[in-house]
């Protein structure tokens, strides 16, 4: 049984603009899915696409208030627009680190929690470029208590082509300045976490 | 001409205000600061070498060696044998991930001058970056016992033990902050997250109380609100607290929920994403009353 999600390009592009933004810090986000309508009975066969990206923190990622506060305010806005939280990632502070840590392990067993299949996502910060030329994530999946590593590649992504292209030219034109996590929201109610500014940048790229 | 110098005006008082609110806004500093340097040197009087400082360490941050070598070569040129230029080296270094070359500098500092508090910070830096924790946070201890009011470290090392999931630890450097800092409402709510991370009915308590104290501090900060919001509610739900206490804790929660609307209804422009919150807080509100 193996269970594997596509990347649409906005979700992609706004995990690579939160690291972008935050080049000193470990950040860390959620994926959003839309819900299956049901589950089938050979719904393994049927991949789960990552729709949108929810930028959460940058800086310390170990304390758990904030988060609660995230999970629960986002969780109601993924009922209202029928998504269910599918996944997690994360970049971590120093570019060469790119393994899961405690705080990885522990937000993804939770989002696994109501998601069986859940993904947890690193990013691989040593093959981040202006170009994107490859994917740079790292995909976990949650098999017996233990988070195994899955090969990321094209095939990842519902069009992978188009998420370099848009990827690539936010990445140049400094998008991520404006990019809004929800620590942004915190230190001012009016950031708004959907960051319709940068979805609208992306259907216009598409 | 006039628009000119206007412009290199606003440009110096952009440099100004971003080194006053010590913002790691390292491309814009580069943006604005390689302009200043490169047009309007003529103009900066004495400025310019703290503003060489400034861009030399944006550059850093920006893989810009080209650019952080010329200023560091103005520095040298007129500060000659200059700790303060020294350590620069010593940064550049560091950000080549040339940790022994930089350490071999910071420890030539620390020979002339043992109490020069930056080169100590650097070393500390070194076995940040290089991944050694355990050592960054003995190293940090050791300098704190020297430096017992160096607040940049207290919150450093409370830093590095929140990575490490050592809260109590990172609860001490916090209680230090408080201690000689009173009025500052951010320690007051990251030791309030902290004990909440930590957790325990008790730690939960503690977390409640400082969530209260941030507020009126600063009646204004959205995290201790949602904390006081998360604390109290889960206090309430408890099965260990008497009726009392949840009577207590239900009241502040519901005071929070009632406060969190209002400020999203401040900030409000009617949009979609604050519809949700908005629901979501009444949701929370729901929650607790039923309970």
């Amino acid at each position: 049984l193996s269970y594997f999600c596509l990347f649409h390009s906005g979700a992609y592009c706004k995990m690579l603009l939160h690291a972008a933004k935050y080049p000193h810090c470990a950040v860390n986000g959620l994926l959003v899915a839309e819900k299956q309508k049901e589950k089938k009975k050979d719904s393994h066969s049927t991949p789960i696409l990552c729709v949108d990206c929810i930028p959460l923190f940058h800086g310390t990622l170990a304390l758990a208030p904030m988060l609660e506060v995230a999970l629960t305010l986002i969780d109601t806005w993924c009922k209202e627009n029928k998504y269910v939280i599918a996944g997690y990632y994360q970049a971590n502070e120093r570019t060469k680190d790119f393994r899961p840590n405690q705080v990885a392990e522990k937000v993804g067993a939770r989002i696994a929690e109501n998601f069986s299949e859940a993904a947890m996502i690193m990013v691989d910060s040593t093959r981040f470029t202006m170009g994107c030329y490859e994917p740079i994530l790292a995909i976990y999946d949650h098999h017996e208590n233990k988070w195994k590593c899955r090969d990321c590649n094209v095939d990842s992504f519902e069009d992978w082509c188009e998420a370099q292209k848009i990827t690539s030219a936010l990445l140049e034109g400094r998008s991520y300045e404006s990019l809004i996590d929800f620590d942004n929201h915190l230190d001012d109610l009016r950031n708004d976490w959907t960051n319709p500014e940068i979805n609208k940048s992306v259907l216009h790229l598409c | 001409s006039a628009s000119l110098s206007e412009r290199s005006e606003q440009m110096r008082d952009k440099l100004r205000k971003w080194r006053e609110d010590n913002h790691r806004n390292s491309e814009q500093i580069v943006d604005v600061g390689e302009e200043l340097i490169n047009e309007h040197a003529s103009k900066l009087g004495d400025d310019i070498w703290i503003i060489y400082e400034q861009v030399m360490i944006a550059a850093l941050d920006c893989s810009r060696d080209d650019l952080a070598w010329t200023c560091l070569q103005e520095l040298k040129r007129q500060f000659p044998g200059s700790q303060r230029v020294k350590r620069l080296a010593g940064m550049r270094l560091e950000a080549l991930e040339k940790y022994e070359d930089a350490s071999k500098q910071y420890d030539s500092i620390l020979q002339d001058d043992p109490t020069n508090t930056a080169a100590r910070k650097r070393k500390i830096s070194i076995l940040k970056a290089q991944g050694k924790s355990a050592e960054a946070i003995r190293e940090l201890n050791e300098y704190l016992e020297q430096f017992v009011g160096d607040q940049e470290a207290w919150h450093e090392l409370s830093e590095l033990y929140i990575n490490e999931h050592d809260y109590g630890k990172a609860a001490f450097c916090l209680e230090e902050l408080m201690m000689t800092n009173p009025h500052n409402h951010l320690y007051c709510e990251q030791y309030a997250e902290v004990k909440y991370t930590q957790g325990g009915l008790e730690n939960l308590e503690l977390s409640r109380k400082y969530f209260a104290q941030a507020l009126k501090l600063n009646n204004r900060n959205m995290r201790a609100l949602f904390g006081l919001y998360m604390s109290a509610s889960h206090i309430a739900a408890s099965p260990k607290v008497n009726a009392t206490v949840k009577k207590a804790n239900v009241k502040y929660a519901t005071w929070a929920t009632n406060q969190i609307n209002r400020a999203y209804q401040l900030a409000g422009r009617g949009t979609k994403e604050n519809k949700c919150s908005v629901k979501a807080v009444e949701e929370m509100l729901e929650s607790i009353t039923m309970s």
